[in-house]
């Protein structure tokens, strides 16, 4: 049911067919004729699965995916049998475990593959790709519960309550099994970064005020729900009420408004993931680093001879890394590698794949002053910058072909004119010490010793300028 | 002692309500229940008059009775200023309209019973309120509120669905003598001709008497302030009203016969009514609204008539309250009773949880935006942009510009056109279905609107490119859409090859011309969509389609087929999902019409479920297309149309005077109209950087690539760099390791 079907990719098209095969075990094979044109695709794919296998850790997230669909082809024979619509629900929900399976797989091939030329930023966008397939197609699954609980309630069909609350225990059981033994990094970093779901908002809600009154149990509920767990323990629940009202008083609808709730949560549960996953598909830059994204940029605009920064465009290729390309423009007398050393250096802590073009107004006509500087006759006010020239506006998300966004803000001016020299310094020196250790956080630790080892080669030179409490990085040009 | 002058105001959360012990209100509180349970009393008892005297004639003595004890308290001539003649006219206007929605609300009485009723009408103005804001706005009070509403719902459903009494059941076949006037038949009609039994009518009814009360107590807020106080206004429009109802009382009573044997008989329970319902329930609720805060009367006051209605709805046929009860002594009237059932109970107890929910007072303030911080560290919010944003965009207003937005783009319109007509041809299978009582054409026509969805997702991704400047959505869009097919492909795979086994008897009667209407209505789309197409730059949808299905074989060598129309086949991935949606119906209502002559003609059966088949292999065939581009834009792929183009143009690059070498080029395809790359180029050190960004600019746009970001470096740069940090190599040994790493520490690299 996956089945995203890029047939075409020079190298890639394995995963997906992966994921089109376990699907198939179930999806009756319709592809099957299709497939058969293709043997050096399924070669290929064969090829794949041996490298993806032939890792230890996969081998478990193989077994379970088997499990999973022996259990989802006894939940469908049961859901036909039981003719109800709640258990169908829940079942897609244990379909929806199947996916994440996939993804899981997906992604430590993904670990395992290097960039091709096709693919040059590499091959962590599948990983996200399939996150969005997954939480779009089991939200699908979920309008066309929708639709039939509707088409339902016109005439309710009689539920036989035999194996309801059977099938209901096994799925839960084997639901919570996979989510827990299972480490499924794509999507645990999803349902992590993601906003809430209104099910985690609405249990959260109950549990604080369930913690007024029993204080012991806060350790427990308050932190974050895992949403997984919670959509399943809450289906879990609608069908023992369903199970029971129809057992007691044989109230059929409740097994089309249970199927209905169920729909709903899941809607609830997938659609915060599905839009996150769909903004990293979107190019978008994520909001928890646009913040330090502009104070970079700003920083980046007061460097001297930089005059504008603009069509600037940062986005994340997988979860996780950075990508941006940049355009600075500079004044004609600036120096351009200068430049471009120093603003990689400071965006290159935060963005791992950049690209900085330094543009020149007019630069096939003859400079008026000396064309370039020789490096160590800088003067210290060349590092403070202009101080009347402006960071941009924090980028938006969207930003390719948005010219005119970058028109600068006029409130914020003031703080930039009054900001004294020795802080401009303390600002252009920062990326050693702070920027990269707050940019890279732990994963940086290995690097620190050696810059640390460069600082002290340069401790010497610092108390040259004795108001200034940071060595300036100007010392580090000195011959 | 000492931390009470200490702590500041706003720390020590000293601002806001003041709380009054509770002590000194337990006489209010316990005037209230005692107040709300004679209510309860008094609405039982209605209900058992009700069934002997006419609703008017029983509204009518109720204002009457009310309208002589208010005015003997309040004195509304004597005191006060005097009411001018333009008052008195909107005094007679709330008068009709407060016996219009009493009425309603008596007539809701007779249908429901008394219990249902005072579940259903007798909420606290507050919590409808709450209860529509969280509806209605965004700004609803956080999700405990949002809980409270969802329970309300759930109550009313309940009463609707699960409440089956099987005693109303045989009211509702209601024999004709039961209607005593024309009032009470127009009412009887109308609910029939809803199509659901008397009290699931009855249920509506009194909803919607609900919710006109509290817009009318809203309303009339102001007008009492003119009056002079609402008790006045209460005593003169229960006057003007029992003035209004008096001539219809005449004719009524007049024209037809009373069942009632004396009068005096019923001057006990009138009074009990007029006193409990009317007066003293007034009297109360305002004395508590003053004294307690208005929501925590609200609370207490419907909790305890909750409970007191379920306590007497127990009680009411029981021997004991026999003597409470005005017409115990007709035996047969007992059979006729609403009894408790377990729908009741439910929906009775999540009406108390909804409303102690709605009626608490949200604990959170206003959600104001983070603007800074102030010189000593604190944080600065501005509350007012919310508020702002909500009044400046209203409802009709925001539905008027987007309609505007639609009409505006070609292709947007056409998807707009197109829902208009699927729409139409919907509603009327739909009202169809439901006026034959077929139940297949109504299914047929959930179906329909279930296919709209994917319309209406088309047109949402149109209407977001213009609002966001988001090229890239309609590349989602399409993938969402393709997915969208592949599920429907699924589906109706699953479901032919269960029929396949068993095939089912098909009335055919009523499909063919359905599917036939279904035919011309996609025809209409195909034909509209394809003409979009031929507008657009090129034939993308229809092309790639009969590639899709009629030579899958060759897809692997599809970049040629498609090499003319650089551009324009990804342009419409979101037209290509709407284009693919219709032609898959357009197949389905084909293949439903091969299906039914085949079964009428020659009655083969298994037809149908091969059609379907068939079908659902054609739409997965159609949707791999379409699918495949879209993932290769959203993965970020080198556009495979522009593969030969851009290595062509890197070997040019690499031959520009004073390019070295170059590394880590990146093509992709951002949005339908942009290609973007990256590029870094190392260069001589004596060569202009500017002329040869330009040059490349020049070679990569030749190719297609018009977003380009070219990185020239020099050795220069290599030297700042390992001047600046620990060398360009070792950051770049550094950046693969992070990378490495981040398997490890995942989220921390970036955060």
């Amino acid at each position: 049911m996956v089945a995203v079907d890029v047939i075409n990719f020079k190298d890639s098209d394995t995963t997906i067919h992966r994921k089109k095969q376990e699907t198939d075990t179930y999806v009756l094979g319709t592809i099957h004729p299709f497939r058969k044109t293709h043997k050096s695709i399924l070669g290929k794919f064969i090829q794949e699965f041996n490298l993806v296998s032939s890792d230890r850790r996969s081998w478990k997230i193989l077994l379970f995916g088997v499990l999973n669909v022996i259990c989802t082809a006894c939940l469908l024979t049961w859901c036909n049998s039981t003719n109800s619509m709640a258990l169908t629900a829940y079942t897609y929900l244990t379909i929806f475990d199947l996916f994440s399976l996939i993804t899981c797989l997906i992604s430590s091939w993904v670990s395992m593959k290097k960039p091709s030329q096709v693919f040059s930023f590499g091959f962590d966008r599948f990983e996200v790709l399939s996150v969005f397939a997954s939480t779009v197609l089991v939200q699908l699954g979920a309008l066309f519960i929708l639709k039939e609980s509707v088409e339902r309630f016109m005439e309710q069909p009689e539920v036989h309550t035999g194996r309801l609350l059977v099938g209901t225990f096994v799925a839960l059981f084997f639901n919570l099994l996979t989510l827990l033994s299972v480490k499924n990094k794509p999507f645990v970093y999803v349902s992590e970064a993601a906003s809430t779901s209104w099910l985690q908002e609405h249990v959260a809600d109950l549990s604080r005020s369930l913690c007024g009154i029993i204080p012991a149990l806060s350790s427990f509920l308050l932190p974050r729900m895992n949403p997984f767990v919670l959509i399943n323990l809450a289906g879990a629940f609608a069908l023992g009420i369903t199970y029971m009202l129809i057992e007691i008083n044989n109230y059929n609808a409740v097994d089309t408004a249970s199927a209905m709730a169920i729909a709903l949560m899941t809607f609830g549960t997938m659609y915060p993931m599905s839009v996150y996953s769909g903004k990293v598909l979107l190019q978008t830059t994520p909001s928890h680093v646009i913040g330090q994204l502009d104070k970079l940029l700003r920083e980046v605009s007061t460097l001297d001879g930089v005059l504008e920064v603009r069509n600037e465009h940062f986005w994340t290729i997988g979860f996780g890394a950075l990508a941006g390309s940049v355009h600075v423009r500079i004044r004609r007398d600036a120096n351009e590698q200068m430049v471009l050393a120093h603003v990689t250096n400071r965006l290159h802590t935060l963005v791992s794949t950049l690209t900085v073009q330094i543009f020149k107004d007019d630069w096939s006509r003859p400079l008026l002053v000396s064309s370039v500087l020789p490096a160590g006759t800088h003067s210290l006010s060349d590092y403070i910058g202009p101080s009347g020239f402006l960071g941009p506006s924090p980028p938006p998300e969207f930003s390719f072909n948005t010219p005119g966004r970058n028109i600068q803000p006029v409130v914020l001016s003031s703080t930039q004119q009054h900001r004294p020299y020795s802080l401009g310094l303390a600002y252009g020196s920062s990326p050693y010490a702070g920027m990269l250790g707050q940019g890279v956080g732990l994963g940086m630790g290995a690097r620190m010793p050696s810059v640390q080892g460069y600082r002290t080669s340069f401790s010497a030179a610092p108390q040259r300028y004795g108001s200034n409490p940071l060595p300036s990085q100007m010392n580090q040009y000195r011959p | 002692m000492d931390d009470k002058y200490s702590s500041n105001v706003i720390s020590g959360g000293k601002l806001g309500r003041v709380e009054v012990p509770n002590a000194r209100l337990t006489r209010y509180i316990v005037l209230l229940l005692l107040t709300k349970l004679l209510k309860a009393l008094g609405i039982f008892e209605s209900y058992d008059l009700l069934k002997v005297v006419h609703v008017v004639q029983f509204l009518f003595i109720l204002k009457l009775g009310c309208a002589v004890i208010l005015l003997f308290f309040q004195k509304p001539f004597s005191s006060g200023k005097m009411v001018a003649k333009r008052q008195w006219i909107r005094i007679l206007k709330h008068a009709v309209i407060s016996s219009v929605i009493s009425l309603l609300g008596f007539f809701g009485l007779t249908l429901c019973g008394p219990l249902r009723t005072l579940l259903l009408f007798e909420h606290s103005d507050l919590v409808v309120i709450s209860l529509l804001s969280v509806l209605f706005t965004n700004s609803g009070g956080g999700p405990s509120k949002t809980r409270g509403a969802a329970f309300f719902i759930i109550a009313v459903v309940c009463l609707l669905l699960f409440d089956n009494d099987d005693l109303m059941a045989k009211m509702a076949e209601h024999p004709e003598g039961h209607h005593d006037s024309a009032l009470t038949h127009a009412l009887y009609t109308g609910i029939s001709f809803l199509g659901v039994a008397d009290h699931k009518g009855g249920v509506v009814l009194l909803v919607l008497a609900l919710c006109l009360k509290v817009a009318f107590h809203t309303h009339s807020r102001k007008l009492s302030v003119e009056i002079g106080g609402a008790k006045r206004l209460y005593a003169l429009s229960n006057l003007v009203s029992s003035v209004v109802l008096l001539p219809w009382v005449i004719v009524l009573s007049s024209t037809t016969e009373s069942k009632v044997e004396s009068w005096s008989s019923l001057a006990l329970p009138f009074a009990l009514i007029v006193f409990s319902v009317m007066v003293l329930d007034f009297y109360v609720e305002s004395i508590c609204t003053a004294k307690l805060e208005a929501l925590r009367c609200a609370r207490y006051g419907s909790a305890c008539l909750f409970l007191s209605g379920l306590l007497l709805a127990n009680f009411w046929t029981h021997p004991l309250t026999d003597q409470l009860r005005a017409m115990s002594k007709s035996g047969q009237q007992a059979s006729t009773e609403h009894v408790l059932s377990g729908g009741v109970l439910v929906s009775a107890c999540f009406f108390v949880m909804a409303d102690s929910i709605l009626s608490s007072p949200s604990e959170k303030g206003q959600k104001g935006t983070l603007v800074g911080y102030s010189p000593e560290g604190m944080p600065l919010y501005n509350l007012m942009g919310d508020a702002l944003q909500h009044s400046s965009q209203s409802l009709p207003r925001f539905i008027k510009d987007s309609l505007k937005q639609i009409l505006e783009e070609y292709d947007s319109r056409q998807i707009f056109y197109f829902l208009c007509l699927n729409l139409a041809f919907t509603f009327v299978e739909l009202f169809y279905g439901v006026w034959t009582n077929s139940l297949g054409l109504i299914s047929d026509g959930f179906h329909m609107l279930f296919d709209c969805s994917a319309l209406v997702l088309g047109l949402f991704a149109a209407l977001m490119t213009r609002w966001k400047w988001l090229d890239g959505f309609l590349i989602l869009s399409g993938f969402i859409n393709g997915l969208f097919l592949m599920v429907i492909a699924f589906f109706v795979f699953v479901e032919s090859v269960s029929r396949l086994i068993d095939p089912p008897n098909i009335n055919t009667v009523m499909l063919a011309p359905v599917s036939v209407g279904g035919l011309l209505v996609n025809l209409v789309g195909i034909c509209a969509f394809s003409h979009a197409h031929s507008h657009g730059a090129s034939k993308g949808s229809c092309s790639s389609h009969e590639h899709g299905h009629s030579h899958h074989g060759h897809s692997h060598s599809h970049g040629h087929g498609h090499s003319h129309s650089p551009g324009g086949r990804s342009m419409n991935a979101n037209m290509r999902g709407v284009f693919l949606h219709v032609l898959a119906d357009t197949m389905g209502s084909v293949g439903v019409i091969i299906s039914t002559v085949l079964i009428s003609q020659f009655g083969w059966l298994i037809a149908d479920p091969i059609c379907s088949l068939f079908i659902a292999t054609l739409i997965f065939l159609s949707v791999i297309p379409l699918l495949k581009d879209a993932c290769e834009v959203l993965l970020l792929r080198t556009p495979p149309e522009q593969e030969k183009d851009l290595n062509f143009a890197l070997e040019k690059v690499q031959k520009i005077e004073g390019v070295l070498s170059y590394r880590d080029p990146h093509f992709w395809r951002h949005s339908a109209s942009v290609i973007a790359g990256t590029i870094h180029l190392q260069i001589m050190s004596d060569v202009v950087e500017q002329r040869v960004i330009q040059q490349v600019t020049a070679v990569l746009k030749d190719a297609g690539v018009n977003n380009l970001t070219v990185q020239v470096e020099k050795e220069a740069y290599f030297q700042h760099m390992s001047g600046l940090s620990t060398g360009f190599h070792e950051v770049l040994a550094m950046t693969q390791q992070m990378e490495s790493m981040k398997y490890y520490k995942d989220g921390t690299c970036i955060m």
